[in-house]
């Protein structure tokens, strides 16, 4: 694609332990075009929270990073300090998960919001600031009166809109959404989703969604990846990776989310034996090799890349 | 659907108060021998205070609650005070690593169970037996370790092997695989269900997750803010929902395609400030689309739709549904 | 217990030996300790205990007042006692009355503090306004008080630093136990049927004995101290010897004035030592029961 606005190439980390070193993230490539959506499935263990963070280096220090990250022209792994300051929640910001933790406690939900702009000065005043957080209020679906409570007054469900709030505070151009929905309500989860469409629509917002409920992001995003130990085992279109996985672990995934009404899962759960591998501990080969209904021979053998599956598709294994 | 056939148990009009908080305001329900019943909602719905309820860790402030046939009436004084306790009935958490104190060995937590209940009989032979039975294989390799010692999966497959090694007739599972990995989850519901085939076992899941019920309930109910508002059998419930709360989360799944989005505005209303007349009347689609006749719109913002029959088997606590 | 479990509790406890001797403050900590319970127990067979008495000493022929070079390693005092003696017996019963002064104040503490986490309500109401009550008492006082009613003697004195000295224990167990009882696997044994005391025997008191002990070796020290300062301000059981007798019996024959350190600065510094040494092993123990405290390093 021309111009993207987000381009990642080849990135890996790796943790430095007391054990070793453990790479999370081992090659990950792919980009979002402006005004795009992508969604980052994957589960524990798998990178992918590693990954969010390493887009606007927000890692630990003992973290090394390498590869390419490149954000609306600027490679952010390159920056220097004040240049990654200018990026950070102006260019690209990050949507947690609204648990408690995400929030400072003894901070009004309101000084909270308006604290981004202070730090980048995007608002000009102080008054202005409180002005654009009440208007972000009112946008996520909250009342402005709001802005003047704390955090554990709120549900779970507005905790998230103010999260949501809070990186819009600057404008950004790219929104990455941590497992945004994941400790909400069905309902509460559906409304959170619609907005952060609407706000797409509204802004022109790019957008990625690293969730590991499959089935939020065929409904979110337009394209899919798939992680696994650290890369990505297969990517296309968010319906056609849901619906017609061309990889084995993916199905598997796929399976935890049955259609209701579809008489193949009715009374018939299936999963994947085994456990997501530990990074730092994987097994030799696919890393998925242990848990595949469709192991062989070379499985063990060798890591295979992406290959091809389909227009637009892409998936790892040596079956495609 | 179970003719003649006495219920596992039996909870009739069942309300818990914690102070002005109603969690459960009236819930009836059966659930019979060989069944999975999911009793699915959001948080604040009072689905895990009622089968704490009913596993004795919570005493209800009003209500019946008879467990095969015994009635044991838990409001009077005296019933809360006896450490109530029915081995037939056990439990799975939500949280595995939780519910495992991290002091014990596995050995020593499964045959937790059998201890307290001073059950006689060889006890190593019932653990191998229970974790083996979980699908931890081989059941001697994990005897020795400690819970931090192994995934997720395996500690949820110890907690069920830790209740089954008593033999219970009803398992009460408390989200049982919320905090599990995605890709496992079917292996655990899996086992769920065959344990129901091999020993007649009766399941009663609490889930926010449709799905789940899609994939091993034979039965459904639904309930809203301490209330059921509907039951009925899995594929009538979830292919053909009545009352329109049900309606309303079906459509948002985002695994159901086939229906229209109804998202509802707000978050469900706290336990305390509980809606007069339907108490979901302040949220629902139907009431605002405009389209019921206005003695159904009167009595939905006026009466309550009370309390369902236990025994039906298919019910929805809606005054559209009812007046038709 | 299984031989199963029995083994692993023989590697958790080879773990933690093993993690203390790698910590250099444990190290050093228990060192000292070990010089000190030695010096105590060889008692008799360092100094001759007839030196306490000052008929003997003065039968002796013993100087008063001599310094460390005119008379054995740590001079005399004003009526012609070994200095030496005083503080090889003196550690007996500093050693012994901190132990077990601790021993009554973690026993009465940890069942006050279960008993009243656990079993909550009423009960709890009151144990709680009786802890209160102690807490606020001033101790000194108190414990002047009871040492002149009870009279003065060892046992007394351990007596009046347990019941003195055991409300913070009780509170910190409390609120260790009011966490406990959150925990899901509380709930779990309940469901299983598990009553009051299986619960607190399988289930509280594993997860709350790591804090007792690690309150019991930094108590020991507090009480050591307490001891000191009974004696020293005249409460102390006048026929035995310890540390902080010794002390007072220095500072009111003027020993100070008369610069005689060799009396007052042994007891001084082996007190010292002995606190330091119960602290840097109550630290080590806390470091390794909660790892995250070492990472700070």
């Amino acid at each position: 694609m021309s111009d993207p606005l987000l381009s990642v190439r080849n990135l890996h980390v790796t943790y430095a332990t007391e054990a070793g070193p453990v790479p999370a993230v081992r090659g990950v490539s792919f980009a979002i075009e402006r005004g795009g959506s992508l969604g980052l499935a994957g589960e524990s263990g798998c990178g992918k929270s590693t990954l969010a963070n390493a887009l606007l280096r927000l890692l630990p220090a003992g973290a090394e990073v390498t590869g390419e990250v490149v954000l609306d022209g600027r490679n952010v792994l390159t920056l220097n300090p004040g240049g990654l300051r200018a990026v950070r929640w102006t260019a690209g910001a990050i949507v947690f998960q609204g648990a408690l933790h995400a929030l400072n406690p003894v901070q009004t939900v309101g000084d909270q919001i308006v604290e981004p702009m202070l730090v980048h000065q995007t608002a000009g005043s102080a008054k202005a600031a409180m002005a654009k957080a009440a208007d972000l209020l009112g946008r996520v679906g909250l009342a402005a009166g709001l802005a003047d409570s704390y955090p554990h007054q709120l549900s779970g469900g507005q905790r998230q809109r103010v999260l949501i709030a809070m990186a819009l505070a600057c404008d950004p151009l790219l929104l990455i959404a941590d497992e945004p929905t994941t400790a909400l309500d069905l309902m509460v989860q559906a409304q959170v989703l619609a907005l952060l469409d609407e706000l797409k629509r509204e802004r022109n917002l790019t957008l990625m969604f690293i969730t590991h409920d499959l089935s939020v992001l065929t409904y979110a995003c337009r394209h899919l990846a798939v992680m696994y130990a650290g890369r990505i085992v297969e990517e296309g279109p968010g319906w056609e990776v849901f619906g017609a996985a061309a990889h084995p672990y993916t199905r598997g995934l796929a399976a935890a989310f049955p259609t209701i009404g579809d008489p193949a899962s009715r009374l018939a759960p299936s999963g994947l034996g085994g456990d997501p591998p530990t990074p730092g501990k994987l097994p030799s080969g696919c890393p998925f090799q242990p848990r595949c209904p469709l192991a062989q021979e070379g499985c063990a053998a060798a890591e295979p890349e992406l290959r091809p599956a389909g227009p637009e598709r892409s998936a790892a294994c040596i079956l495609v | 659907m179970h003719p003649g056939v006495t219920p596992l148990v039996e909870v009739d009009d069942l309300h818990v108060h914690f102070g002005r908080s109603r969690a459960v305001d009236g819930a009836s329900l059966r659930v019979y021998p060989g069944e999975v019943l999911a009793l699915v909602g959001e948080s604040g719905s009072g689905k895990t205070t009622l089968i704490r309820v009913i596993q004795g860790l919570q005493t209800p402030t009003a209500g019946t609650i008879r467990l095969e046939g015994s009635r044991r009436d838990r409001s009077s004084r005296r019933a809360i005070q006896t450490i109530f306790h029915d081995p037939a009935v056990q439990m799975v958490f939500q949280d595995p690593t939780g519910a495992l104190n991290p002091r014990q060995t596995i050995y020593e937590i499964v045959a937790e169970g059998l201890r307290i209940a001073r059950s006689g009989g060889d006890e190593r032979h019932k653990v191998l037996d229970a974790l083996s039975r979980a699908g931890l294989r081989p059941p001697e390799r994990f005897l020795p370790l400690y819970p931090h010692e192994i995934s997720g999966g395996q500690r949820q497959r110890v907690v069920i092997a830790g209740a089954m090694v008593l033999e219970p007739r009803l398992l009460l599972a408390d989200e049982p695989v919320a905090s599990l990995d995605a890709s496992i989850r079917g292996e655990i519901l899996a086992l769920l269900r065959r344990l129901v085939a091999e020993t007649g076992l009766a399941i009663l899941a609490v889930t926010h997750d449709l799905g789940l019920a899609w994939n091993i309930a034979d039965r459904v109910a639904v309930m809203y803010l301490g209330r059921i508002v509907e039951t009925g059998p899995a594929e009538q419930l979830l292919g053909d929902p009545q009352h329109p709360y049900t309606k309303a989360l079906l459509s948002v799944v985002p695994e159901t395609r086939e229906m229209e989005q109804q998202i509802l505005v707000g978050e469900i209303p706290d336990s305390t400030r509980i809606p007069s007349g339907c108490r979901f009347h302040p949220r629902c689609p139907l009431l605002q689309s405009g389209t019921l006749p206005s003695a159904v719109a009167e009595r939905c913002r006026g009466a309550d739709p009370g309390i369902l029959p236990p025994h039906a088997v298919r019910a929805a606590a809606c005054w559209a549904v009812t007046s038709t | 217990m299984t031989s199963l479990a029995m083994e692993r509790r023989r590697a958790t406890v080879a773990r933690v030996w093993r993690q203390f001797r790698i910590s250099r403050q444990g190290t050093i900590g228990l060192a000292i300790l070990g010089v000190f319970i030695l010096l105590a127990v060889a008692a008799p067979l360092l100094a001759d205990v007839r030196e306490l008495n000052p008929v003997f000493a003065r039968g002796q022929g013993n100087p008063q007042w001599g310094s460390p070079g005119d008379f054995g390693p740590l001079g005399t005092d004003h009526i012609r006692r070994s200095v030496w003696t005083q503080f090889v017996w003196g550690s007996r019963v500093s050693l012994f009355v901190g132990l077990a002064a601790t021993v009554l104040t973690i026993l009465i503490g940890s069942v006050v503090g279960i008993v009243s986490g656990f079993v909550g309500g009423r009960l709890d109401g009151v144990l709680m306004r009786l802890t209160e009550w102690f807490l606020v008492i001033p101790f000194l006082p108190l414990a002047i008080v009871l040492a002149s009613v009870l009279g003065r003697s060892v046992w007394n004195i351990i007596f009046v630093i347990g019941i003195t000295s055991w409300p913070s224990t009780a509170r910190l167990v409390r609120a260790q136990v009011l966490t406990v009882k959150q925990r899901l696997f509380v709930d779990r044994a309940r469901s299983l049927g598990a009553g009051g005391g299986h619960i607190v025997l399988h289930h509280v008191l594993p997860n709350v004995s790591g804090l007792i002990l690690a309150n019991a070796t930094l108590a020991v020290p507090i009480s050591i101290l307490t001891e000191t300062t009974l004696s020293f301000l005249g409460l102390g059981d006048p026929s035995a010897a310890s540390w902080g007798k010794t002390l007072e019996e220095a500072f009111v024959n003027g020993a100070i004035v008369r610069n005689a350190w060799w009396y007052f600065l042994p007891a001084g510094l082996g007190i010292l030592a002995v606190v330091l040494a119960f602290t840097l092993i109550g630290r080590t123990l806390e470091e390794i029961a909660n790892p995250r405290l070492s990472r700070r390093r």
